[in-house]
């Protein structure tokens, strides 16, 4: 699962349109998955570090925890109803955010994005 | 170089009492079938509809941007307002825009919460309409969000609103109209899609109005995505097994906004909701 994260975080250093999208994005953002834990430091919108816990003193300003089921379904290409968003994965009780969910909304486009950069490429149109 | 069949023009309507100029569009002739927009949103949801030559040569397809919405303005002294949509104003909205414009019992054809109206409307005006057509369409939403996050002065509530509702996009929309569905949110005016989640998430005076609809003098035919998370198929089936007779259509690789979204997929069920309408002059006989 780290070097998943870790692939995001190479990808995005290659993607000019969300390093704009996030460039006022300082914020570390927990990545719970199956209780495992995944500490991602965003830093002007590039992720600086990824780092698994567990960790009681790293502070982070949202939470998305999951499962990986659900995970490699949320990156398949064209994911099943339910699984094609972060807040789909709420709605279908597959995740929760916990933390400052004011902060993922005014980033949610820049965030959906980063973690969608994971998704199986494909061409997708119909 | 291409010019379009679609023609845009104004309308003065009285609404609450107080002037209202509204900015609709029409392609085709025919009969009338009047299409309304969702939340957040404009007009410019119909286009490939009303650019379809197909559905145009036997329907006249209208579709208007509701005050505050599109180039439809806010009325005057907004600056002080408090944009809340209500049931009661909308459905006086559109039965002013249906008395300007002089249709004779149109089909209404509505999404999401155009889709919530368009059942209101059946339930009680459906002397007035000839048929209903209700997209995304569901008989109560409470938020799964809080609605107050699309309205604040620290942040854009247009890029917020369009990051929202994307999750209700389908993976199989043409990633050209999906960016095109979420610019309509993202030129929203400030305020304007919470007012009018704020009617959609909070007014339930549906629920008991849906067995009274009937559907023997006007056809009720509701059409979802499974891929919508805010009306999802389920809430469709309940809403459906409420009005007796009315008829339902589950689009496997659609979301919330099928005809703007993906208009190659949701063509064909759209038609195919056009054949369950009556005619006009079946209606006239």
């Amino acid at each position: 699962m780290i070097d998943i994260f870790k692939n995001i975080q190479s990808t995005l250093d290659a993607t000019p349109h969300l390093l704009r999208l996030g460039r006022l994005f300082s914020e570390t953002v927990l990545i719970d998955v199956d209780g495992h834990e995944f500490y991602l430091t965003f830093e002007k919108g590039r992720i600086i570090s990824v780092a698994e816990g567990p960790s009681r003193k790293t502070p982070w300003q949202f939470a998305l925890r999951t499962d990986a089921e659900a995970l490699e379904k949320f990156w398949q290409a064209r994911p099943e109803p339910g699984f094609h968003d972060v807040f789909g994965l709420v709605k279908i009780g597959r995740g929760r955010i916990d933390g400052d969910i004011l902060s993922l909304v005014k980033n949610l486009r820049f965030f959906k994005e980063v973690l969608g950069l994971a998704r199986t490429r494909q061409e997708l149109a119909a | 170089m291409s010019i379009e069949p679609i023609t845009g023009r104004y309308l003065t309507v009285t609404i609450g009492g107080a002037p209202r100029r509204i900015y609709f569009e029409e392609a085709g002739q025919g009969r009338p079938v009047l299409c309304l927009h969702t939340a957040g949103a404009d007009t410019r949801q119909w286009r490939h509809l009303l650019n379809d030559a197909e559905i145009t040569a036997s329907n006249r397809l209208i579709a208007f941007d509701m005050p505050w919405h599109g180039k439809s303005l806010p009325p005057e002294g907004f600056e002080t307002e408090e944009y809340l949509l209500t049931t009661e104003a909308y459905i006086e909205t559109v039965l002013a825009v249906i008395d300007g414009l002089g249709l004779d019992r149109p089909v209404l054809a509505g999404c999401s919460m155009g889709g919530r109206i368009a059942l209101q409307l059946a339930a009680l005006h459906g002397h007035k309409f000839s048929g209903f057509i209700a997209i995304e369409a569901s008989d109560f939403q409470p938020a799964w969000y809080d609605i107050d996050w699309f309205h604040r002065p620290d942040a854009h509530g247009g890029e917020m609103g369009a990051a929202l509702v994307s999750a209700n996009i389908s993976p199989y929309a043409p990633n050209a109209e999906r960016w095109n569905t979420l610019w309509m949110f993202m030129q929203s005016g400030p305020g304007v899609f919470r007012g009018d989640l704020s009617f959609y998430t909070k007014d339930d005076s549906l629920i008991p109005r849906l067995p009274t609809i009937d559907t023997g003098a006007t056809p009720v035919h509701l059409i979802v995505g499974a891929y919508d998370l805010t009306c999802t198929p389920e809430d469709a089936k309940r809403t459906a097994d409420a009005i007796p007779g009315a008829t339902l259509a589950v689009m496997d690789q659609l979301g919330h906004f099928p005809m703007s979204e993906h208009p190659d997929g949701f063509r064909p069920f759209f038609v195919a909701a056009l054949d369950k309408m009556p005619t006009t002059a079946a209606k006239a006989a």
